[in-house]
């Protein structure tokens, strides 16, 4: 997950109505795309169809696109029907539960499920269970796991911590040396964001103690505000080694700034997930490194964990209870097949 | 030209509460009272203890760096603040400025993507993404003003809707992520030039806000403004066609929307369906404090500009003395309840006078 809700609490009211605009159009298109694969597997194959229900946070984001992607061809491959929402901008439990509410008005077989908050979807979860839906999480999970058959997720612990040790040795750690690194976050409470913060605190309290942390700031999901922190930041610590900027909207602000001010290699900067735009500032040697997820895998894993289930009339043998994707590291020395296979899909 | 005017009978001095309803007598002694309620004197003088404040807790904030980074943050949502002005001082709102900012930004993007594909020099490029930026800004702008004078819609509902489709068709077209591969150097530009105080865009803004303010508080378009925001109905018995009018002042707040989308693009080196979320609400926060009254005709461009100073000096300055951000939306609320009250009980005090 890599977009969260834009928090500006006065400004509420009006993005609201943003993404009702947004969701319009957007979830018109993914309700067209479910049918379509609905109809081409009811043609010729002898063995069940089922109804799969995909509900995640913000479907504009390209991580949620890809994730899109992947359960989609897999969906196609077994022959079963997806039915894929999610609000167009917002990351935010109120314009999740309507929607999930909505797709199981539609009675799907099984749920995969990226909440956006851990206990504000647990009822989702549980009123599913009861009406005799499989429940698996992907991405994010609610806190109450025994209604739920799997939980798929890259691990953001294990990415910061990665982040961690590609920044030291992007900025040529030495025991003993002292390192300012500054970390742009898109808000205090996303759990994606606090993860990947925690594993890159934790990994350099525990190898790099000559690196700190001078500052943290939000973006509130906009690239400008990403920009204007780091822009601020380097103003404010002229000494500075290096970037994590945590999440694509901060990756791209910081990108621009470093090029602005000419500092391009001369401040590392360790980006996350990998947008197409981002995964091309790598040869160009803006980013020193981008740790990507592998959200069409979890797409794809999540319809796949549900189908089987479903196929087994649910006593199915061999379904892992929770499945952590390993982070990929791309940085100049990733291949040009591996670079292309982990960017994520984009429709632009 | 005096004699073509319609509403010279009437007009009164621009900072009066409602043009037309004051009398243009000045009593002397009320000058130094003036000068002391005066808002931009006062928005001055909040920027000089802001300056000194962030200055006292970390000194690095007083520096060709950081007053750098002010103006580079300050250009485009002046931008959007300065049409924001026109429609405000109508009496009418527009909502849709930071959507058509992004959609406009990201439009151009995909354009000098294209050009630049094909080989083309960054300047011709550039020039055709301006063009662009500005056209869409046009086009949402005539957008804004039919639905305002032919489909009846009062402003806030026409440019909320404006809002949401613009903000919508950004991301559609991108897909949620950014849009690069234009110029390579464009994002050099918008650099403070030999790491002084001023780039390029920031120059280009301040010559166009010198033009734009000589063209309110000069011009007969400017006359016009203020009297259809002072009473639209005087206005029209006057003969000011106020539809034609109001269509004029859309098209222009589109303008400054497309521009601020080109400025932004240089600033983050390409198109972003995020660049301009929000915006709308600084904007309208800049002309607030700048002075205006969103009852209409009453506002000034020195104050917007002042506004949008005082915005950007306070984000930069949290950020530089390393206070948690999010007091930022708490800053910028103390700062629009007081501007506005400041505002309200001068237009008493003028009402008493009159």
């Amino acid at each position: 997950m890599s977009n969260h809700t834009a928090s500006r609490i006065w400004t509420r009211r009006l993005l609201t109505a943003t993404s009702i605009a947004a969701v319009a159009t957007v979830g018109l298109a993914a309700c067209s795309s479910g049918t379509a694969s609905g109809g081409s597997s009811s043609g010729g194959t002898a063995k069940k169809s089922y109804t799969i229900g995909f509900v995640v946070g913000a479907s504009s984001d390209p991580f949620f696109q890809a994730m899109k992607v992947g359960a989609q061809s897999e969906a196609t491959k077994l022959g079963d029907k997806l039915i894929f929402q999610g609000n167009a901008t917002t990351y935010s439990p109120a314009t999740q539960i309507p929607v999930v509410n909505q797709v199981l008005a539609e009675k799907p077989d099984g749920l995969a499920l990226a909440p956006t908050d851990p206990s504000a979807l647990q009822a989702s979860v549980t009123t599913a269970h009861n009406d005799g839906i499989a429940v698996v999480n992907v991405d994010s999970s609610v806190n109450d796991q025994s209604d739920v058959i799997s939980f798929i997720t890259g691990d953001n612990n294990d990415g910061g911590q990665k982040a961690a040790d590609e920044m030291a040795k992007a900025i040529g750690y030495k025991s003993g040396g002292t390192y300012q690194v500054v970390v742009g976050l898109t808000s205090a409470t996303a759990t994606t964001n606090v993860e990947r913060l925690a594993g890159f605190k934790k990994e350099i309290a525990a190898k790099y103690p000559g690196i700190t942390i001078a500052a943290t700031g939000y973006s509130q999901s906009n690239s400008t505000t990403a920009n204007s922190n780091i822009n601020n930041w380097l103003t404010e610590f002229p000494k500075l080694s290096g970037i994590f900027a945590i999440d694509g909207t901060n990756a791209t602000g910081a990108a621009a700034a470093l090029q602005a001010k000419n500092l391009t290699g001369k401040i590392a900067l360790i980006g996350y997930d990998a947008y197409k735009t981002n995964v091309d500032l790598i040869a160009k040697g803006v980013f020193t490194a981008l740790i990507a997820q592998d959200p069409a895998q979890e797409g794809k894993d999540a319809v796949d964990t549900l189908d089987k289930y479903l196929r087994a009339g649910k006593k199915a043998t061999g379904i892992q209870k929770s499945v952590t994707l390993p982070n990929i590291v791309l940085d100049k020395s990733s291949s040009a097949a591996d670079l292309q296979k982990y960017t994520y899909v984009q429709n632009g | 030209m005096a004699t073509t005017d319609p509403v010279t009978a009437t007009e009164t001095k621009p900072d009066a509460p409602k043009p037309g309803t004051q009398s243009s007598i000045e009593r002397p002694t009320s000058r130094l009272r003036k000068i002391v309620t005066d808002q931009q004197f006062i928005l001055v003088i909040v920027l000089v203890v802001l300056v000194i404040v962030f200055t006292a807790i970390n000194p690095v904030f007083f520096g060709l760096g950081a007053a750098g980074n002010i103006l580079v943050q300050w250009a485009p949502i002046v931008l959007l603040a300065v049409g924001e002005t026109f429609v405000i001082i109508t009496g009418g709102i527009d909502l849709s400025v930071g959507s058509t900012l992004t959609v406009s930004s990201v439009i151009a993007a995909f354009a000098m993507q294209g050009l630049t594909t094909a080989g083309w020099s960054e300047g011709p490029t550039l020039l055709v993404g301006a063009l662009i930026c500005l056209g869409i800004g046009a086009l949402v702008g005539t957008i804004n003003s039919l639905l305002v004078n032919v489909a009846k819609l009062v402003p806030f509902v026409a440019t909320l809707a404006t809002l949401g489709a613009g903000a919508g068709v950004a991301l559609v077209l991108t897909g949620g992520g950014p849009v690069q591969g234009g110029p390579p150097n464009a994002s050099t530009l918008s650099a403070p030039i030999g790491g002084g105080l001023f780039s390029w865009p920031v120059i280009v803004v301040i010559v166009i806000l010198i033009i734009t303010g000589l063209f309110l508080h000069r011009s007969r378009f400017g006359r016009y403004t203020y009297a259809i925001g002072g009473n639209a109905f005087a206005a029209t018995a006057s003969g000011i066609s106020v539809a034609k009018h109001l269509t004029k002042v859309y098209v222009l707040s589109g303008l400054f929307s497309g521009a601020g989308g080109f400025v932004l693009y240089l600033q983050l080196n390409g198109g972003s369906p995020s660049a301009g979320t929000g915006d709308e609400l600084g904007a309208i926060a800049a002309v607030v404090i700048g002075g205006a009254s969103l009852a209409g005709g009453f506002g000034k461009i020195g104050g917007t500009i002042l506004g949008a100073l005082i915005l950007e000096t306070v984000y930069s300055g949290l950020t530089i003395i390393n206070i948690d951000p999010n007091w930022n939306q708490v800053a910028v609320a103390i700062l629009i309840a007081a501007a506005a009250s400041l505002q309200a009980v001068r237009g008493i005090q003028h009402r008493r006078k009159a």
